[in-house]
């Protein structure tokens, strides 16, 4: 379904908030490749600042038009309800003006698809309440019913349930396996990383250290992992 | 011995700020000397006394047509703003467009009154002329400020959002619905200031508020004046309550269902108007391109020039720095006096209620009762600017600073006030002042009208001589002017990039 072959990404610091010209960019990627097919569920982990976000941003980039996001950043629009914010994922299966119209008088149907969603993500408030009222856990179930709401075949998560207490998190995760053929997603969880998905990959420093496909993979070999990287 | 020596070489510096703001006292002290400030009038205290007479009095049934000029005034100032939104939001959304921004910029820069005395010669005292005249100005305005407000919002919401979908969904849910509340309270912002210009409009001539306040000032009514402006500075006060924006269509049917009605537009006029009127003589009376005598258009060009816009052009720069600086005096105090970190609360309400006083009043009609009160000099206009800004700048800082939490730290409120609240919202309050400066540019010229000899004086009085080219000739120098201070101010400052846009 998608091949990268020895992929290099670069962040660019001027593009973010520091604008000293002296810093240029960062290589976040080296020399990665890889091979995600029809069907696969992938976890990746790894430590902080391994180039997580950056290679599921680019696979993103990609599948462009044919995998939804959720990503960490959530891109919530604050002074619109739950139920509007949910909708925005279904924006692409209608014309404007139905948009448009949806967006000063809800249409009833999907006012209800919306509201069995919420329920099914345990997320019980009222759908016309603004965003900005709700806590950070909700908001981020307000995040992942929008990007389940695009009904994709392939669902790209960047930590969709840190915010989360664990037991709800595997909950929503198997309704989002259950939903998509394809899932990829950045884990936060190894644990739950390791158990829910068929494949796990494992990035340290921007290098790929780890896939599951390839090694049979011991708990071991990722706790080292994370404390090499913590003592670096 | 070496360490003694450096504490004594410790310099410490002025800091950025610091260098501001004594630059802009300092370039006003310089051109002091060179501006016509002198008080004229003998017996100011007798005019004063008779005005405060007129104040304490104020007679509100003094004025005949009363109801329908506040009707005028508000049905001016709506329909201006609704077609001035109908004309700008979607400028807003092609505003990066060089061309398009600097139309935009140039259209900004011509005052409402020189919109007004423009069309005053084509549609004569139709209401149309004074609608328009808010529109043009108001619609360029909306341009800007509604494409820097959208520039603001986060692109985060865009992404997530399936890029299949089309680009008018995925920009009214990512990008509008972000903003809507900024567009909303910046667009009942600008509902006051058209108020204002409406009222203003009623100078030249339009039957709205300015119209009877003028000829109740300049016959010495001050009590039917006075009834006047309380009527007006309320009007303003309390908008909203009598202007919610859910009543703002109803307002809308109203106000085209009582607007005085248009005349038939004159298409003779018109085209006479553009054809004839505003071109220099030396062009209009030649047929041909041929026939045209091009050293009498060069001598006519160059007179105007060098006699009346030059001249002009120095005046209002002159008046636009004075008034710079004394706004600058006039907001700190009128910060101070409204600040609740000063104060008890019940007396900030009273430095809240000047305040309102100070900003509702437009500043033109401030500096016609200094003109009554000083005589004719530049001294009215500058107390007049200096008040109305001040107040608008202190108005919006003191939000500010009420929002600040106090220091968790055993000092008194004096110490607070200047070690923390005042370093706190300082360089905010230079950025509006800049921002302001190029209002109180584009202000600076009307006053002409009042016979302050800047451009505004001589478009004025290009305009009653019926020399429609020089008048327009001077109404570009006057954009002119104002796109330059611009551009010029733009650059010169590195101001903080917050969202100043209620300015």
């Amino acid at each position: 379904m998608i091949t990268i072959d020895n992929l290099n990404l670069h962040y660019d610091k001027t593009a973010g908030y520091n604008t000293d010209i002296k810093e240029t960019s960062t290589q976040v990627i080296f020399d990665l490749s890889l091979t995600i097919n029809e069907g696969e569920k992938v976890a990746i982990i790894g430590p902080s600042g391994a180039g997580k976000s950056s290679l599921l941003h680019h696979l993103y980039q990609e599948l462009q038009g044919n995998a939804a996001l959720c990503s960490q950043r959530q891109g919530l629009v604050d002074n619109l309800s739950i139920y509007h914010n949910i909708f925005m994922g279904a924006l692409a299966r209608h014309h404007w003006l139905f948009n448009l119209v949806n967006l000063i008088r809800p249409f009833k149907k999907e006012l209800s698809n919306v509201s069995s969603l919420c329920q099914q993500l345990e997320l019980d408030q009222p759908l016309a309440k603004k965003v900005d009222k709700l806590s950070g856990g909700q908001r981020q179930r307000v995040a992942l019913a929008r990007a389940l709401y695009q009904q994709q075949n392939i669902f790209i998560g960047d930590e969709p349930f840190s915010a989360l207490d664990p037991l709800m998190a595997s909950r929503l995760l198997e309704t989002v396996l259950k939903r998509h053929k394809t899932v990829i997603m950045v884990m936060h969880d190894r644990e739950l990383a390791m158990s829910a998905f068929d494949r796990v990959i494992a990035l340290d420093k921007g290098h790929l250290v780890l896939d599951s496909q390839q090694h049979s993979v011991d708990h071991q070999q990722i706790t080292a992992l994370y404390q090499t990287s913590a003592v670096a | 011995m070496s360490q003694l020596q450096q504490v004594k070489n410790t310099h410490y510096p002025l800091g950025y700020w610091q260098k501001v703001t004594l630059s802009i006292l300092l370039i006003a002290l310089i051109i002091l000397p060179f501006a016509d400030i002198e008080i004229v009038n003998f017996d100011p205290f007798l005019e004063l006394t008779r005005m405060v007479d007129g104040l304490m009095t104020p007679d509100f049934f003094a004025t005949e047509y009363l109801f329908q000029a506040i009707i005028q005034t508000v049905n001016f100032a709506i329909l201006g703003v609704c077609l001035g939104l109908i004309l700008g939001t979607p400028l807003a959304l092609i505003y990066q467009h060089p061309i398009i921004s600097g139309c935009c910029a140039f259209l900004r820069a011509i005052h409402e009154i020189f919109w007004a005395l423009l069309f005053l010669q084509i549609f004569g005292l139709s209401p149309l002329t004074g609608i328009l005249a808010i529109t043009i100005p108001f619609a360029a305005t909306f341009a800007r400020v509604f494409h820097d407000i959208i520039n603001q919002s986060s692109d985060s919401p865009l992404e997530s959002i399936d890029s299949r979908a089309d680009i008018i969904s995925r920009f009214t849910y990512g990008k509008i619905a972000q903003v809507m509340p900024q567009l909303m309270a910046y667009t009942r912002y600008r509902f006051e200031c058209a108020l204002r210009s409406s009222a203003v409009l009623g100078f030249i001539g339009m039957p709205t508020l300015g119209f009877y306040m003028e000829t109740a000032f300049r016959q010495g009514h001050y009590s039917e004046g006075a009834a006047l402006l309380i009527i007006f500075i309320a009007l303003i006060g309390t908008i909203r309550y009598w202007c919610p924006p859910k009543l703002l269509g109803v307002y809308l049917v109203i106000a085209c269902v009582t607007l005085i009605d248009i005349p038939n537009v004159d298409s003779s006029l018109l085209v006479r108007f553009i054809s004839q009127d505003i071109l220099p003589s030396a062009l209009a009376n030649a047929s041909r391109l041929a026939e045209v005598q091009w050293s009498s258009l060069y001598t006519w060009f160059s007179t105007l020039i060098s006699e009346q816009a030059i001249p002009g052009a120095l005046a209002t720069i002159t008046l636009a720095l004075l008034a710079l600086a004394v706004s600058h005096i006039v907001t700190l105090n009128a910060h101070a006096m409204a600040s609740k970190h000063l104060w008890p609360t019940p007396l900030t309400w009273l430095g809240q209620l000047i305040l309102l006083i100070g900003r509702s009043v437009p500043e033109y009609i401030l500096a016609f009762i200094f003109l009554m009160l000083l005589g004719p000099s530049m001294l009215p206009a500058v107390i007049a600017l200096a008040i109305h800004n001040g107040c608008v700048i202190a108005y919006l800082t003191v939000k500010q600073s009420n929002s600040i939490a106090p220091q968790q730290m055993q000092m008194s409120k004096l110490n607070q006030f200047n070690y923390h609240i005042m370093p706190s919202i300082y360089p905010n309050m230079m950025a509006l002042m800049f921002y302001r400066f190029e209002i109180i540019v584009r202000e600076t010229a009307v006053f002409g009208i009042l016979g302050i000899m800047t451009l505004g004086f001589y478009i004025d009085s290009n305009f009653s001589e019926i020399r429609y080219s020089n008048a327009l000739v001077l109404i570009t120098c006057t954009a002119l002017l104002n796109v330059a201070i611009d551009i010029l101010s733009r650059r010169l400052l590195k101001l903080p990039k917050t969202s100043q846009t209620s300015c």
